[in-house]
């Protein structure tokens, strides 16, 4: 028993980090109809963010919050360099636009920074785990879980309360009819941009906090995992991409700590069967519209 | 787009610059080259980037020293992009502008891809940093290696986990890559042919970072593991760690070459008292301590991997056969090579001769200690010792 309640907290932590990353994309597959591929090298530029925040001698606390603002700046800048030229173009543009920009970021990192991890120190009270009774919790799963409580509760007060928020909401029903209601698209699509960059700084944190180092290429898995949870909540919705960030971890961990030795080599394989059979079951996602456009 | 006028003049004169430049190198024959196809973008970039660094020393001293066979060295330069059918065609260029010997790929698909190439043209070809014992026999007799194979280091670990009276071993694993997979195998197999017990083996997927399932399968081990070898490197290694220590699990673990970085020894508390092997320790009066003086004058910063010594050592290898061979002719320096002994390099010596083309080289036991590294020893293992690839 107590090992099923720490397994199911280790995949509620690791499904919050999931589910900030899904929840960035989705964002701006919602107003843009756009899966951003460059989402990952945000997470990375917080982690540069932070290198060259500590190595300039900003306490680590300073440096987290610098490193989510570098992540949100941006991704802002991305929109309106990348982005904004080719919106009116067909999506396959725009899908290879952001690859376009993931690559060149990825030399960038590579040839003007190192081509090898930098290292990011973490004060040693992240490290460690709350132990209750028999179960340990590490400090940055605690941090995980509160961190995506947080900023899920903070999303949801923005996007059902304020009128940018509901702006968007309305984008991602029908944008043609908002901009005819007045609102601008680039405002609109610049928030859900800088939104998805703050989530990725945040998740960024979290990730760099467990592996302590930061290197060019770092963004790449995150996003497609996170790309495999959006798909998996359905393409569009917002709380689908959350709901499929979890169940995402929660097949993950649960293979992982469950499945027999002989199996284990085939856990990403299973990970992934399980997904599709989802999809056969529900072709438009957990959350999807029945109704959505692919 | 519109080009200014004086855009256009110097760009002219760029490529007429470039053009003449060229025909000169080819018109002078007391040059010899030496090509090396590597990753230098892409996720080999971390490793291929630091050999040329070395490479490039090296090849600065030779020269200063005369050159080899009296000839000045070029060496040429390729980037694969880290991609397979790139490193092909990097290879069959360099054979096109006539390099005598060739350095690839830090990785076995990759150097396999340039190998074949090498092979074909009877020029003898090294990687870089590939450690899986197997590669020079999987493309030809034209094919070496040149770093600590990954069952060399696997013997140094376990002998000295045996020597720590070390019974209980677990390994972690990862099939996504050899030298992630072989070497903690190697290791059990080397650690249980010298009386060590294995309790499992754990597993996991290249930039996972989240280790809890497994460390709380560790946890539930009985017996408990007295060691736990792994061949993970970052990011893997960091979080693994991490997450073992905060699961209050204080078992010594055994690393490999992949985690000697700044950044494992930025790791403060989890990762002291950590073990690794390595391809060399700068100890005093080492020749690793002047190369390191070396390194840091050509490129004003400390070295901090010893991928760019290794790199450094190859080059010295290659310089080395076609002495040795007294022409640069492909046959020839491939049979020097071959039964090069006791060649001096920065991190030791290295023998080639009877060894398959698999060079045997001094392994280093490193100790994290107070984010500082500690030598432990320097091991050459009995080759009985060593698991068959």
């Amino acid at each position: 028993m107590e090992i099923f309640v720490q397994q199911f907290i280790n995949a509620l932590a690791l499904g919050g980090t999931y589910a900030l990353l899904a929840l960035g994309l989705a964002m701006v597959f919602s107003v843009l109809g756009l899966i951003n591929f460059a989402h990952g090298e945000l997470m990375t530029i917080t982690g540069y963010a932070m290198f060259f925040a500590i190595a300039a001698g900003i306490p680590f606390p300073i440096a987290v919050i610098l490193g989510i603002a570098a992540a949100t700046l941006a991704a802002i800048l991305m929109e309106r360099i990348a982005f904004r030229p080719v919106r009116d173009a067909n999506t396959a543009t725009m899908l290879l636009t952001s690859f376009a920009v993931s690559t060149i970021l990825h030399m960038l990192f590579q040839n003007l920074i190192s081509a090898r991890p930098k290292a990011i120190p973490v004060p040693d009270w992240m490290i460690g785990a709350i132990n209750l009774g028999g179960l340990s919790i590490g400090v940055i799963q605690v941090m995980s879980i509160t961190a995506t409580t947080l900023l899920l509760l903070a999303l949801t007060v923005f996007l059902r309360r304020s009128i940018l928020g509901i702006a968007m909401r309305a984008a991602s029903l029908d944008f043609p009819v908002t901009r005819l209601m007045g609102i601008n698209a680039n405002a609109v699509i610049a928030t859900a941009f800088g939104i998805s960059g703050l989530l990725a700084g945040v998740a960024g944190v979290l990730w760099l906090a467990q592996r302590g180092s930061v290197d060019p290429l770092m963004g790449f898995l995150p996003v497609l995992k996170a790309f495999i949870a959006v798909v998996l909540g359905g393409l569009g919705s917002l709380p689908g991409a959350v709901l499929g960030g979890f169940v995402l971890a929660f097949i993950e961990v649960s293979l992982r700590a469950f499945l027999p030795d002989d199996w284990l080599p085939f856990r990403e394989s299973i990970t992934l069967t399980l997904v599709i059979i989802l999809l056969l079951v529900r072709p438009e996602g957990l959350l999807g519209r029945k109704d959505a456009v692919r | 787009m519109r080009i200014p006028g004086y855009l256009k003049a110097t760009a002219a004169a760029l490529l007429l610059a470039g053009t003449s430049m060229s025909t000169a190198v080819q018109a002078d024959d007391h040059e010899i080259k030496i090509g090396y196809a590597g990753g230098f973008t892409g996720y080999l970039a971390p490793y291929d980037q630091p050999s040329l660094k070395g490479v490039q020393l090296a090849v600065d001293q030779l020269n200063a020293a005369g050159g080899i066979l009296g000839m000045q060295i070029e060496l040429i330069v390729k980037d694969t992009r880290t991609d397979t059918a790139q490193s092909a065609v990097a290879a069959q260029e360099l054979v096109d502008e006539g390099v005598v010997a060739m350095i690839v790929s830090c990785d076995v698909d990759p150097a396999v891809a340039s190998g074949v190439i090498a092979q074909a043209a009877e020029i003898p070809a090294a990687s870089s940093c590939a450690s899986t014992p197997t590669l020079p026999d999987a493309v030809g007799p034209y094919m070496f290696s040149n770093y600590t194979a990954d069952n060399l280091q696997a013997a140094v670990l376990a002998s000295y986990a045996r020597e720590q009276g070390y019974e209980n071993a677990y390994i972690l694993l990862s099939r996504d890559t050899p030298y992630t997979e072989k070497l903690p195998e190697y290791f059990a197999e080397a650690f249980q042919a010298m009386g060590g017990n294995l309790v499992a083996v754990g597993e996991y997927a290249t930039g996972q970072q989240d280790f809890s399932a497994e460390v709380t399968k560790i946890k539930g081990l009985d017996p408990q593991p007295d060691v736990i070898q792994t061949a993970a490197y970052e990011p893997d290694f960091p979080a693994f760690i991490k997450q073992l220590r905060a699961a209050g699990i204080d078992t010594p673990v055994l690393g490999s070459d992949g985690i000697d970085s700044p950044t494992t020894f930025g790791l403060g508390d989890v990762a002291e008292g950590v073990v690794f092997s390595n391809a060399g320790f700068a100890s005093p009066g080492s020749p690793l301590e002047a190369y390191e003086v070396a390194y840091e004058a050509k490129y004003g910063e400390p070295n901090d991997t010893v991928f760019t010594a290794t790199g450094y050592d190859l080059m010295m290898v290659i310089a080395a056969a076609i002495e040795a061979a007294g022409s640069t002719d492909g046959p020839a320096i491939r049979d020097a090579w071959d039964n090069l002994e006791n060649v001096e390099v920065a991190t030791g010596l290295i023998t080639y001769k009877d060894q398959n083309r698999v060079p045997v080289r001094v392994v280093a036991l490193n100790m994290v200690s107070g984010g500082e590294r500690v030598h432990v020893g320097d091991y050459s293992p009995d080759p009985s010792m060593i698991p068959a690839p």
